[in-house]
């Protein structure tokens, strides 16, 4: 039920809020004015489109208001767009697509995107003209499915060690590049009610998600859950939360949570992506500094999970508008739209030239850019199969840092994600 | 020690204290709300066991983000208990008083009714509202609520009609009056007790749905508190001052209805169900 | 509830006293008229009840996928769903999850409820202000209650602990963190929200009981328990069953409370069977899967069902 890594909590800035509220008390008022007895209009209108995505939260949803305007007046449209948390993306859009309601365009994120694909809802946005000759080769491949580009992303983003700048010049502790170095700071660090490092191992996508990075650093792979060198990330998890450095409640924590965490200065460190800058930011008292996650051994690659949402076009079957759709998409994943895009969200923008000029305007997030280039999508192998690994996957680490080995734990869930389709 | 009327006057005070303690367990969790919700800056770590100071901004924030969707929650659930206590009201009555055919099957299936989970309700409803055109709207979510208080409503409200003395309504018939005048002008105020007793039942269930106003909105249209709230976490999880404010504010409207009706919902659910 | 109260014979013979001319239509007329007033109410049912439990029985056997919502096509695939969800070792353990979850909650709710109406049915001073207070924790969506919580019962930051620490019993209880200790907090929070509509019910019951009767087992000699044993309880016995009838079918099918309290987690110790029917529709897709474990659930409560309206009727001949 928790948010998707990329698109997870944000803090909205206090001052648009405010319209929002006026705007439902007016609707409200509006509603009861006519008997609301009518529903939403669920036909479509000629030269209005919808666009489905998940930025429930004021300031995403103004972005996006903005950038759909910007575009809708462009391309001489109406652009609107419909918010749902973003757990609920896909069962919305099946169900749109069920009472063929589907709206014009859907935001999916990327490891749901296969699903949506395989049972032959999208289109391909190549046939649509949407050119991909400034997209790196990895980002293309985080918005297609086997081989068919169907979904264009506006940014990408990644996973990266996030710390208390004062804390570790307090405690001099450097920041630390391999896992030893991390166990070794995180035992340090750990004060009190601070713990060295914050991290979520929830049951739900954050924690698959934030687990990646470890398995896949050290070798591991998603098709083969029960292999050394996922059991060897496992137990280094494992071994964080035995000497203490982790809190037990890791366990139950978002992404969201680890942040809220490590902004109450009850984790000197935590593994986080760009999408919490803003909220970081609006602590001023708060010297945070970034660096790639840590890597089993010096020299290693550091390999992080991509994530992020892409832009897909459904089938809707109607022709004409699936191509309007595909402008819309192409001017929303445009090279000015990315960069306005990422420099509000602080994530990395898809588009080679729109990343240049954000690398030059957000200096401090180079790390994060780095991992970004080298990062590995999730749905790569395993395709729409995804759901069941990383169901498997949750349930596994679950267990395993609430007492089970993790050779069994993982046994058990490879043995779970090859049955369960 | 059941019902022993007391006599000595200082017992009856320490009933009240031990009352009072049994009170303050029960509220703790809620009183524990409003505190976080009066220390909006306590971040995580440090909430005052009594808040400092009298600071509102958590509420204020919470109203100007949460007031639209508590409208929406008070407008829905009002719907629902009308939607409610005219369809039940009626099929009270009719099952009570007039032996038709197959009564005992109805009332097997209002039985039934409860044992199918919210979700798969609230599934296999998609669908239909679509066709129906109640998706997103306020009729489609206030009949969907309406779903969840009808039932107990029936089955309250007839084991009450059952009690009601025959006489009265045949002296009613005598002079003339046919059923549904019987109903309205007989029955109903008889009934008073059990019909307020269903409404709040049926105000609370439909206050307290989440799985329907999830399931059956594509939009921000009609959105209740509780959908609210849990958006509202999503993104503020730093912010517990404004969740719990929220939150408290989810209970008032509850509160108030319920502070009103008490005196009348014991009568109401007793009348009928010991008889 | 229902059956357990006597049906008062209908009345029939008052109507028929004026006879209209036409007797035949007059008769028919009153029919349709009588089946005016319950037939919304069946109509009601039969489309948000029915119609959903049917159509669920249906998907079980269909091999329903993301693919289905395009095509609408559901090949039937006989069985195979449900052998698929009987043999994965999560149903066994969300189906004991599940039954312990419903019989802790019920007895603690049942139980102090019991307690807490027989406490107020004496008379004290701030009795009826005291008994309406208790209620509130009964309004709060049960989504609130569930964030609420889990903020208090958080294992570093939580109230609870901090408050456990002071008085010096340890403060580190993992109450949502540990498998060992999740299920047994959800279902002490559960406890807690179902209190007071326990009690209301009870209580009602209880001002039912005519006084007199104490008044006679207090001349019998009969001491406050056995009057409790031999009066309140055998008086009590249709709310009871009303209020156990009603808080099984609704406990044992629970899932808001615990998505927002523990998601189901921490590895799987508060998956029950409403969040795995939840978890295999909408997080796995897999909308077969989820319709077989949703039929368990009403299975479950059917034959809880018979068995109390067998007992039912064994008792009221």
């Amino acid at each position: 039920m928790t948010a998707h890594p990329p698109v997870a909590a944000r803090r909205p800035r206090p001052g648009g809020r405010a319209r929002r509220a006026v705007t439902s008390l007016a609707a409200a008022a509006a509603l009861l004015a006519s008997a609301a007895l009518t529903g939403c209009a669920e036909q479509r209108d000629d030269g209005v489109y919808t666009v489905l995505n998940s930025s429930t939260d004021e300031t995403y949803h103004r972005w996006d208001a903005e950038a759909m305007a910007r575009c809708g007046k462009r391309l001489g449209v109406t652009v609107e767009q419909q918010s749902v948390p973003a757990s609920q993306v896909m069962t919305k859009a099946l169900r749109m697509a069920s009472s063929k309601s589907l709206p014009d365009v859907v935001q999916f994120d990327a490891s749901e995107m296969p699903v949506f694909a395989e049972a032959g809802g999208l289109v391909d946005l190549r046939t649509l003209g949407l050119s991909t000759d400034h997209v790196p080769d990895g980002i293309v491949d985080f918005g297609s499915y086997r081989g068919t580009y169907y979904g264009a992303a506006r940014s990408v983003n990644t996973l990266a060690l996030f710390y208390n700048k004062d804390v570790l010049a307090e405690a001099g502790v450097r920041t630390p590049a391999t896992w030893d170095e991390l166990r070794q700071a995180a035992r340090e660090l750990t004060r009190g009610k601070r713990y060295g490092l914050a991290l979520s191992a929830g049951g739900a996508e954050d924690g698959v998600f934030q687990f990646t990075p470890f398995m896949w650093s050290n070798g591991g792979d998603e098709r083969e859950l029960d292999s050394p060198e996922v059991v060897e990330a496992l137990d280094f998890w494992k071994a964080l939360l035995k000497d203490g450095s982790l809190s037990r409640s890791t366990v139950n924590w978002t992404q969201a949570d680890v942040n809220d965490q490590f902004m109450a200065g009850n984790a000197a460190m935590m593994i986080n992506g760009p999408w919490q800058v803003e909220t970081l930011n609006s602590d001023p008292d708060l010297d945070w500094g970034i660096a790639e996650i840590p890597v089993p051994e010096a020299g290693a690659d550091s390999v992080a999970p991509l994530g992020g949402a892409v832009l897909t076009v459904p089938r809707t079957g109607d022709e004409d508008r699936q191509r309007m759709a595909g402008r819309i998409v192409a001017c929303l994943t445009g090279e000015k739209e990315q960069l306005t895009y990422a420099l509000n969200s602080w994530m990395v923008p898809a588009d080679e030239r729109a990343a240049a000029q954000w690398r030059a305007r957000v200096p401090e997030l180079d790390a994060l850019a780095d991992q970004v280039a080298a990062a590995r999508s999730r749905t790569a192998q395993v395709g729409a199969g995804w759901p069941a690994v990383s169901l498997a996957l949750q349930s596994a680490f679950q267990s395993a840092l609430t007492g089970q080995s993790s050779e069994a734990a993982l046994k058990r869930a490879q043995q779970r994600a090859t049955s369960g389709n | 020690m059941a019902a022993h009327a007391p006599t000595a006057p200082r017992r009856r005070w320490g009933s009240t204290v031990a009352g009072l303690l049994v009170l303050a367990v029960m509220l703790f969790p809620l009183y524990w709300m409003l505190n976080t919700a009066l220390q909006p800056d306590s971040g995580l770590l440090q909430v005052d066991p009594v808040p400092p100071g009298l600071d509102l901004s958590g509420f204020t924030k919470a109203l100007t983000d949460q007031g639209g969707n508590l409208l929406t929650s008070l407008l829905v659930s009002a719907g629902a208990v009308v939607i409610c206590l005219a369809i039940a009201a009626p099929a009270a009555y009719g099952l009570a008083r007039f032996g038709l055919r197959g009564s005992r099957t109805i009332v097997f299936g209002t039985l039934i009714t409860q044992m199918v989970p919210g979700i798969v309700v609230a599934n296999a409803l998609y669908t239909s509202y679509v066709d129906l055109g109640l998706v997103n709207s306020y009729a489609g979510l206030m009949l969907a609520d309406a779903s969840l208080g009808i039932p107990f409503s029936i089955v309250l409200m007839r084991s009450f009609m059952v009690s009601i003395p025959g006489e009265v309504i045949e002296a009613a018939e005598i002079d003339g009056a046919g059923p549904v005048r019987v109903f309205l002008r007989v029955v109903l105020p008889m009934s008073r007790n059990a019909l307020i007793t269903s409404g709040l039942f049926a105000f609370l269930f439909a206050w307290s749905d989440f799985m329907f106003a999830l399931t059956l909105n594509t939009t921000d249209d009609v959105k209740p508190v509780t959908l609210g709230i849990y958006q509202y976490i999503g993104a503020h999880v730093g912010d517990w001052g404004s969740v719990m404010a929220a939150a408290v504010l989810s209970a008032v409207p509850a509160a108030i209805l319920l502070v009103l009706a008490q005196k009348y919902i014991a009568a109401g659910i007793t009348g009928g169900s010991v008889k | 509830m229902t059956t357990s109260t006597v049906t008062a014979p209908p009345s029939d013979a008052a109507p028929r006293k004026d006879a209209v001319p036409d007797p035949a239509r007059a008769r028919l007329r009153r029919r349709l008229i009588r089946w005016g007033f319950v037939a919304p109410a069946v109509l009601f049912m039969l489309l948000f009840f029915g119609y959903p439990l049917v159509r669920n029985v249906v998907m079980s056997f269909q091999h329903y996928t993301p693919k289905t919502f395009f095509t609408g096509e559901a090949p039937f695939n006989g069985a195979d769903n449900w052998s698929s969800v009987l043999q994965d070792a999560l149903f066994g353990k969300a189906l004991w999850h599940t039954l312990v979850f419903t019989a802790g909650s019920l007895l603690g709710q049942f139980c102090i409820g019991l307690a807490l109406a027989v406490f107020f049915n004496r008379r004290f001073p701030l009795n009826g202000v005291l008994r309406s207070l208790i209620l509130l924790p009964w309004l709060v969506p049960m989504v609130v209650s569930g964030i609420v919580w889990r903020r208090i019962l958080d294992q570093d930051t939580g109230v609870l602990n901090t408050f456990l620490d002071t008085l010096g019993l340890g403060g580190h209880t993992p109450w949502l963190t540990s498998p060992g200790m999740a299920l047994l907090s959800v279902i002490l929070v559960n406890i807690w929200i179902g209190i007071p509509f326990n009690m209301v019910i009870l209580y009602g019951g209880l001002q039912e009981i005519p006084k007199e009767l104490y008044e006679a087992a207090s001349l019998d000699g009969a001491s406050a328990w056995r009057a409790f044993r031999s009066v309140t309880l055998p008086m009590l016995k249709p709310v009871i069953t009303v209020v156990l009838v009603l808080g099984f079918m609704s406990t044992v099918k629970i899932l808001d409370l615990i998505l927002a309290l523990t998601d189901g987690g921490p590895a799987d110790a508060t998956q029950t069977l409403g969040t795995l029917t939840y978890q295999n529709s909408f997080v796995e897709l897999d909308f077969g899967a989820g319709a077989v474990v949703g039929n368990v659930l009403i299975l479950i409560s059917a034959v809880f069902a018979v068995f109390y309206l067998r007992a039912n009727r064994t008792e009221g001949k």
